[in-house]
Parts: structure tokens; sequence; C-alpha cells
């Protein structure tokens, strides 16, 4: 009994555990008729791993709620609190939801139950019920009590984790055996477990969430749609930065990859469409809801210098039809690339933008700027002329008069 | 032999693996308040958890909320004796005169100014600019506005932490000890333990004047150097944070010679 395990038996053991747990990159889907909420309206805590939770996330709802990030348009934070009480299921009038200017593709579901909306996340929605899936999907965290029982099976695992550590030393120690190793390789099992478990989670959110929209009245399909996009979002960033791209699949992830979810959606989403009822898309109220901060979203996309993905994401609102902002803001993005080959096309898109009747100012400044260069200044006079009709107030508007009158 | 020699080293190891420790830098010209002067004390921050088991620190509500009432207590009690008169900010919005948004500015800004004391002074990443020259930072203008508008002379800012072994976690440490027997040995997991700092600001110059952290703990789970859920334990707590303020450099100096 003093024979040391030898490296070979290490690695059969380390490979049967990532096999084992590899097979929670391809879980299988979650019904969504499988799920029920697990909290009703006007839940509070009782338990006491979950009260020091409630309380802790006291002041971190007090210091989100008095974040300068946060963006202050009034009629857009009604405009969610009341997409959130549509799709928020037994919880819908418990939730907060908080508007935070972050140019990024993301939502947070606290423990408490309220969320943070990146506007990022704003800026990619096609419609209301694309938005309405993504916050019915961080509602159910909330339905779920996704955070505590996440926190529970940590607690277990880690609580499994030590003493197993530690009996199987002792045991060791008495034995003449080091078992060093084989406790190295049942953590890493253990926390690929708990990633595991995680992406189960995010799949149950995902299922529950479809299932709430569909339940509103929104198209269940936009669900996946989102994902589509994400996905071809991803793809196009990584090929204009000459990069592989990031599809997520990984023992390591804390989320499915997105083809998984994006698949495992479309599929619930024709178990729950019923044939012949007419699902909203409320793209309407969606574009009204933005109209004030959408230049400003534009904006903050086109400067994180990721070209890739603000061509994509361009593209992908332009679907529903071009204007003068989004031919301006692909102007902006190629401009900034800042090569010869990219400032033709972008003198191109500021061309198309004029045309528009909603072109902004700036639009007429580049394209003046860039029929001058072109050797057209005639036109060129003009558009500038138009740039500061629109804007005489610009910082650069003097600036702009000076080089009209000589 | 061999045992016995072990059994000295588990020895040794458990009487030194408890300890309390503070480190604080002062202004050079620091001077630590005495008569008659009013302090604020912003929205001290308490929190109590218990570890588990595999060492996660479990926030617990009711610990907090009794420890959060001797901490405020014991500090009213501290300051008092030092002839001070002290306000305690338990919410950003019940100061009279200034927002909400206002005390959570002054609060943000010292979060940001305790960030870079606790990586330049603490965490070894020291500055050559900033080097044997006591704590040299300052809040500037906003903390001379504020301390106008309000009146006050000193702000203190506090955050104190505390965790309990649970009963698991003290079972693995007593089979930690007794493995020892056998070769297998593990006498110090921890994981428990008290955590504070404290920040003051003079709101006259808006300059940091002086800081403390102080670390309490065992290695042992199970054995404890204090506990601010009783109102004795916190009190102890406020007088290692801050009852041995040490004047600045230069203040010291002068008092020696004239000595």
């Amino acid at each position: 009994m003093t024979t040391a395990l030898s490296r070979r038996q290490l690695i059969a053991a380390g490979a049967a555990l990532a096999a084992a747990s590899a097979t929670g990159v391809a879980d299988a889907r979650i019904a969504p008729s499988s799920l029920q909420p697990l909290i009703g309206p006007g839940y509070r805590p009782t338990d006491r791993d979950e009260l020091g939770m409630w309380q802790q996330m006291q002041r971190v709802e007090e210091e989100v709620a008095g974040s300068n990030l946060l963006m202050k348009d009034a009629g857009l934070n009604r405009y969610l609190q009341g997409l959130i009480g549509k799709v928020g299921g037994p919880a819908a009038r418990d939730m907060r939801i908080y508007l935070a200017r972050i140019p990024e593709f993301n939502a947070v579901m606290f423990p408490t139950g309220f969320t943070v909306i990146f506007s990022g996340l704003l800026l990619r929605m096609r419609d209301e019920a694309q938005l309405a899936g993504v916050i019915a999907h961080e509602s159910a965290h909330f339905l779920l009590k996704h955070q505590i029982r996440q926190y529970r099976d940590l607690r277990r695992k880690s609580d499994v984790l030590s003493f197993a550590s530690m009996l199987g030393g002792i045991a060791g120690g008495a034995a003449g055996v080091y078992t060093g190793d084989l406790a190295q390789l049942a953590q890493l099992g253990t926390i690929l477990t708990l990633l595991r478990y995680n992406r189960q989670l995010e799949a149950e959110s995902d299922a529950l969430g479809v299932r709430l929209i569909a339940e509103a009245g929104y198209a269940p399909l936009s669900m996946s749609e989102t994902w589509e996009q994400l996905i071809g979002e991803i793809e196009l960033s990584a090929k204009v930065r000459r990069k592989r791209p990031d599809r997520g699949y990984s023992i390591f992830s804390t989320h499915p990859a997105p083809r998984t979810r994006m698949v495992d959606l479309r599929a619930s989403a024709a178990e729950l469409t019923v044939p012949g009822r007419a699902y909203d898309r409320g793209r309407e109220r969606y574009l009204a809801a933005l109209s004030g901060i959408r230049p400003t979203l534009l904006d903050d996309q086109v400067k994180l210098n990721d070209a890739g993905a603000t061509q994509y994401v361009i593209q992908s609102l332009a679907q529903d039809g071009w204007n003068g902002l989004l031919r301006f803001h692909e102007g902006e993005s190629l401009r900034l690339r800042n090569s010869q080959k990219y400032h033709d096309r972008a003198a191109l898109s500021y061309a198309s933008a004029v045309a528009f009747p909603d072109a902004p100012a700036d639009a007429w400044r580049w394209h003046g700027i860039y029929l001058m260069k072109a050797g057209r200044p005639a036109e060129g006079r003009t558009a500038l002329q138009r740039y500061l009709s629109l804007a005489p107030n610009a910082p650069d508007a003097p600036f702009v008069r000076q080089m009209l009158v000589s | 032999m061999r045992r016995s020699f072990l059994l000295a080293a588990v020895a040794a190891s458990l009487a030194t693996s408890g300890c309390v420790q503070t480190r604080q830098f002062a202004d050079l010209q620091f001077t630590p308040p005495q008569g008659d002067y009013k302090l604020l004390v912003l929205r001290p921050d308490v929190q109590v958890s218990s570890v588990t088991t595999g060492g996660l620190p479990e926030a617990r509500a009711d610990w907090t909320e009794q420890a959060r009432a001797n901490v405020i207590a014991a500090l009213r009690a501290q300051q008092a004796d030092r002839g001070g008169k002290t306000l305690v900010l338990e919410r950003r919005d019940s100061l009279p005169g200034l927002s909400a948004e206002q005390v959570a500015e002054m609060e943000r800004l010292n979060a940001a100014v305790s960030q870079s004391i606790a990586l330049h002074k603490y965490s070894g990443y020291t500055l050559p600019t900033k080097r044997r020259r006591g704590l040299e930072y300052t809040l500037g203008q906003d903390a001379i506005e504020f301390g106008r508008r309000t009146g006050y002379d000193y702000a203190l800012f506090m955050h104190a932490e505390d965790s309990f072994a649970s009963g698991g976690r003290v079972a693995l440490q007593v089979l930690g000890i007794a493995g020892c027997f056998v070769g297998f040995c593990a006498p110090n997991i921890g994981g428990a333990g008290q955590f504070a700092y404290a920040s003051l600001v003079d709101l006259r110059t808006g300059e940091v004047v002086w800081f403390n952290v102080l670390q309490t703990g065992s290695q042992i789970a199970g054995i404890k150097m204090g506990d601010i859920r009783s109102p004795d334990g916190a009190a102890q707590m406020v007088e290692r944070l801050l009852g041995r303020m040490k004047p600045g450099r230069d203040v010291r100096r002068a008092q020696r010679a004239r000595s």
C-alpha cells in the first residue's frame, strides 16, 4: 500500500473528469414548460444566507441608483420600467431597472431584483420584442432565484472539497501516499462543475425568458434572432481584426456558447408559437422611445474603434431601412480607419447621408470637407454653408466661416 | 524524536499565528484632534460574516446590524472622551444643507483616494515622489467646500469587517491539527478575522491627515482575537483602530526637541 499514484493513473483520472464535465458544453436544451417561477409577488427572503446577501445588496443598489453612468432620459426609463412590468412574471411590479451608458452588449440582474441594462444593448436591438427577450432573461434569473442557488452550489461543493482533501490527505499521510496531485485535480474538477452549473442556470433563464415574452404577446423567435445578430457581430469584428472569433465553446465558459443558445431558443420558440396568433414586435414604440439617445448610442459604438462590430451593427439596423443617422455613423467608422481606401468609402457614406432629411449637421460638414479634398470646391462650399446654417454655434463654426471667406 | 519535533513546531505555529496589527500613516504636520473640534463620520461601513467550511465568507444580516450599532456607539463614546463633537451620518440624506448626491460624491472621491493610499502605502508599490513624506494626499477644494457648508472640522471614513469560523470550519481545523500525528499537518487553515481601516480628512485644508489599517486574526479557525458583535468587542476594535493616533513626524520631532 505504499505505491504512489502513477502519473499514468493520474492522467487517466483527469481525462475521465474532463470528459465528464465537457458534456456540460453540449447540455440538452431545457424545455420552457419544465420551469416554474420560484417566487411570487413581493418576495422577501427568510433564509439566513439569503438575508445576508440581500443586506449586502442594499448599498450596491444605492451606489448603482446614484451612479453618474446612468442615462437620465425620464421617458426612456419609464419605458424600460414598463417593459419589465410586462415580461417580469410574478415579480413584474417588484423589479427595478437601471440604464447605464456602457457601449457593450450586456445586462445584469442582481439578487434583490434590480437589473442594469447597458446602453450598447439598446443600440443593437431592432425592436421591442428583442429587448423584451433580454429583459425577460434577466427577470428569469430573479424569478428562479439563481444567485442564491449558485452561491449554495459553490458553498456545498467547496465544503465537500475541503473535507475530502483534508481526509484524503490524512489517509494518505497514514498510508504514506502523497495525495497533493489528486487534491489539485479534485479542485479543478470542482471549478469545472461550478462553471457547468452556471451554464445550466443561463440555459434555464433563456428557457423561462422566452416563455415570458411569448405569454406577453411578443414574437418568441426574437430571442433567437438576438443571438444570431451577436454571432454575426463577433465573426465580423474578428475578421476585420484578422483574429479568430471566440465562439464560446469551452468548459471554462460561464455561459453556453452563443450558437447553442441561438439554436435552443429557436427550438423553444417553435414549441411556444401558437399557430394563427398575431405576435407583437413593437418596432414603432421602440424607435420612438430610443429617438432621444440613438445618436449618442451610435457615437459611443463608433468610438470603440471596433470597425467590424460597428459595421455589423449598422448594417443589421439598416435592414429595417437606411437613414441619415446610420449613413453618417457608417461614414464616421470608415473615416476613423484612416486609409485612402476607407476615406473614399467614407466620402460615399457622407454623400448618401446628406440625401436623407434626418442627416445630422456633422454629415454636411464631412461631406463638404471630402468634396473640397476631391477638388470640387464649389459643391464643398455649398455643403459647408449648409453645415453652418444647421449648426451656427458649433465649436468649429468660426473656423469654417473663415475657410469659406478665403 | 521526529514526532516531538513536529509537535514543537505545531505549538510554535499555534503560538505565533494569532496577532493584532495596525499600520498608520500621518501627514508630517498632523496633530491628533483634541479639545473642541467637530467631527463628521460618514456612513461607517460594517460587515460581519461567517466563514463556511470551504472558506467562503457568508454575510450575516443579523450580526452585521448588531455590529454596526455597537461600532457606532463605541465611536461616539471614544470621540466624546477626546472632547470632540461627533455626528455619525447613517444615511446619505440626513445631513442638513447637503443633498444625498453631494455626500455620495464626497464618499466616492474619498474611496478613490483611499485606494491610492492602499496601493502606494500598504501594498508595496511605493512612489519615489512620496517616500519619507508621511501621508501626502488630499481630497482638494471639494473637501474644503464640503467642510465650509457643513461646518465640520474633520471627516472620518471608516470600514470594518469581522468574520467567524462556522462549526464546519472549526471541525476541519481540528482534523487538520489531528492530522499532524499521522504526518499530514494543516494546523492553520485560517479564514476568520477582523479587517478595518479609517481615514481622517481635515476639512479646513482638504488633506487626508491620517490613515490606519487594522488586521486582527489567527491562522487557526475557531480562535478569535476580537468580536465586534458585542459592545466590548466593538469598543476594542475602535480603540485599536483610532485610539493610538500618532502625530506626524515633524510634530514629533518638534516635541522631542522641546523635551
